[in-house]
């Protein structure tokens, strides 16, 4: 928006906003957000929204590290799993009487190997992205339930950990995992924005071959995506621990798919080349804030996946209908089919 | 030399080293035990295999078009319970057929028609009817009973056999088959690889993409739809969950078979091979009586260490072939000259 003249009339501004990035989603927000103010006086309310950063911040962190492996043009199934197991990781260390310090780094250190693991195979072996990290999903959560034996890791909170979890909030309402988040959502974009290495992701996600040619090492990119990626859901494990106070074996079941949805929303691409971290934080938002408008206006549980369904749908046409808008605005003919295909194929 | 010359031309062919795994899988389980090769083992392993190799075949149209379709899971679970449900209102089965059928069908038209239509990316877009399906399968559940029905025509479906074979390996027998000789030998299959292999070039042969890429989809909704019906007929009861985690099964099936997930690339029969590799697999750690704890590690290893033992023996054998033959032998491109493509497009 910031290109509009300063005489800019109001129609040129309102076109502005609605075609500008991710306004579909946004507009999908201010919706739900509307709706559920209306049918409760709770919803719009300092705790309450406290209440959706903090249900929000574990998907957040897959999110983040989502968007860099989507942005590099890879899609990592693992998370979800690493994030379970790297939870059990600081359950048991602490359980065994490590320092809380030294097991939560040990449980990062392992999240960020086994998203090393995940690089390697695609990148040294050369499978497919989506088959190496489904392997990793599978490998990784069958691990959690050896090593749990069916039973959930008890009895390793402390009172330093229940500040991390975010279970006590020594800062008002800030809490840990929030700070965390907003941190890790910060240095993720400028890494993404300012360094060599955040140019190098979108250069290898959307034209690898190019990116080849001009001297960036592919493979030791793609890498480095899935081990920020394994970083972050192991930073996410350890936070989730603290807030469950029990790692059950099925911790983290089937947050991948959130976390590739928070990230698609908020505007990265499967075909690679496209994210920003706010998109992430915005996609994230709109799954929080509709499941808490749902528990809020009282929604039917059964209906919720039903709801929940709709909401994504609804935003991603939106955000088409927009993008097609903008590309009106802008005056570029839209070819019949090969246009409007190639900007979303896969 | 010539005979290691040979060696390698056939082991290059993609999907024949998965094949050669799969055979060796199936002499290791045959040696560790006695039961393996025995009638009741292989009518048990075709039997429960059939729901992945209906889905995985499906899949590979979905795949080679350029698409992914996450949504086979949850239409196989509504389309099982609306199956049911007609069949306890009407008993009629035809009408209880059609009905699970037409479901699936429909399903696929909503996402092909949303993925051409709108051009939006295939994976959110399916990604969000396999929630609100499988949110509708929760509410489906709990408003009917579906435990159900004393019909022995509809159970026969499943449970019956026609000639000693049990009758659902009979219809996926024909439904692959019928699959891989309509993407083979038909237009409509070429046009499907075209699309897949790229689609602008596609696009100006005469493809007329809007319309083929509803269609595969309603192909998969409609198979989805099949196993559907196959399913509730085996279980004779649908409970909400149905399904789900099939399509990630599916999608392996296909992949470990040599499908691509960038398009334009594979076979039904290579899917066929992915999804009994995976059913064999389970079967032979039952037998074996490896606990069901480490199903979930070993089968994640397996389709790493069986996808990256078929990469090497390709990197290998294409560095022992004198002179280099088209990368994918096996893959029928439409050539140049083909005039009825376009003409048929229309």
């Amino acid at each position: 928006m910031s290109f509009l003249p300063n005489n800019a009339t109001v129609g040129q501004r309102l076109r502005a906003v609605v075609t500008s990035p991710n306004s579909g989603v946004v507009s999908v927000i201010v919706l739900v957000c509307i709706f559920a103010s209306i049918k409760s006086s709770v919803f719009i309310s300092v705790n309450n929204g406290f209440n959706i950063a903090s249900q929000m911040v574990f998907i957040l962190l897959l999110a983040l590290g989502m968007t860099i492996v989507l942005i590099s043009g890879g899609i990592d199934l693992s998370v979800g799993s690493v994030m379970g197991l790297c939870a059990g990781v600081v359950a048991k260390l602490m359980i065994d009487g490590v320092p809380m310090v030294v097991a939560m780094l040990l449980a990062v250190a392992a999240g960020a190997g086994l998203g090393m693991v995940n690089g390697l195979i695609i990148t040294k072996l050369g499978l497919p992205d989506f088959v190496a990290t489904l392997a990793m999903f599978g490998v990784a959560r069958g691990l959690l339930y050896l090593w749990t034996a069916g039973t959930p890791f008890l009895d390793y909170m402390t009172d330093t950990y229940f500040i991390v979890g975010g279970l006590r909030r020594p800062f008002g309402y800030l809490t840990v995992p929030i700070i965390v988040a907003l941190l890790a959502t910060l240095i993720v974009a400028v890494t993404l924005r300012f360094t060599p290495f955040g140019r190098h992701l979108y250069g290898v996600g959307s034209n690898s071959h190019g990116a080849m040619l001009s001297g960036v090492s592919v493979p030791r990119v793609r890498l480095l995506a899935y081990v920020c990626s394994g970083l972050l859901a192991g930073v996410a494990g350890v936070l989730l621990a603290g807030q469950t106070t029990a790692v059950a074996p099925d911790l983290g079941t089937g947050y991948e798919v959130y976390a590739i949805a928070a990230a698609i929303i908020g505007g990265a691409a499967l075909s690679g080349g496209r994210g920003r971290a706010i998109g992430a934080v915005i996609g994230t938002l709109t799954l929080a804030v509709t499941a808490n408008a749902m528990n809020i206006a009282g929604v039917d549980p059964t209906w919720q996946q039903v709801v929940t369904g709709l909401i994504l749908l609804l935003s991603v046409i939106l955000d088409r209908a927009s993008t097609l808008l903008r590309s009106r605005v802008v005056q570029i003919p839209i070819q019949p089919v090969a246009a409007t295909t190639a900007a979303t194929a896969r | 030399m010539r005979i290691r010359e040979r060696l390698a031309s056939i082991a290059a062919v993609e999907g024949v080293v998965v094949a050669l795994v799969f055979v060796a899988m199936i002499i290791f389980f045959s040696l560790s035990s006695p039961y393996f090769l025995g009638s009741q083992n292989l009518r048990n392993l075709f039997v429960e295999s059939t729901f992945t190799v209906l889905l995985a075949a499906g899949t590979s149209y979905v795949l080679i078009v350029g698409g992914i379709d996450l949504s086979i899971g949850s239409v196989l679970g509504v389309s099982a319970g609306l199956t049911l449900l007609t069949m306890q209102k009407t008993n009629s089965l035809p009408l209880a057929i059609a009905v699970g059928l037409a479901s699936g069908a429909a399903i696929g038209l909503l996402n092909g028609g949303l993925i051409a239509g709108m051009g939006i990316n295939p994976f959110i877009v399916t990604l969000a009817t396999l929630s609100i399906f499988s949110g509708g399968l929760n509410v489906l559940t709990t408003r009917a009973q579906l435990t159900g029905t004393p019909s022995k025509s509809f159970a026969s479906l499943a449970q019956g056999s026609v000639f000693g074979l049990p009758s659902p390996v009979l219809i996926t027998a024909i439904v692959v088959i019928l699959l891989e000789l309509v993407l083979v030998l038909t237009p409509f299959g070429r046009r499907i690889y075209a699309a897949g292999i790229n689609e602008r070039a596609a696009h100006m042969a005469g493809v007329n993409l809007r319309r083929l890429r509803p269609q595969v989809y309603i192909l998969s909704g409609a198979i989805a739809g099949l196993a559907g019906i196959l399913l509730a007929s085996k279980l004779n009861s649908v409970q909400p969950g149905l399904g789900s985690g099939y399509e990630l099964t599916a999608i392996a099936a296909a992949v470990i078979g040599g499908v691509g997930l960038a398009g334009g690339q594979g076979s039904v029969w290579r899917s066929v091979i992915g999804a009994l590799f995976l059913a064999t697999l389970s079967q032979g750690m039952q037998l074996l009586s490896i606990s069901s704890t480490w199903f979930t590690v070993v089968t994640g290893i397996s389709i790493v260490a069986a996808i990256a033992f078929s990469r090497m023996t390709q990197r290998l054998a294409a560095a022992v072939r004198p002179a280099p033959l088209p990368p994918a032998p096996t893959q029928p491109e439409p050539s140049p000259s083909d005039d009825r493509t376009p003409a048929a497009a229309g």
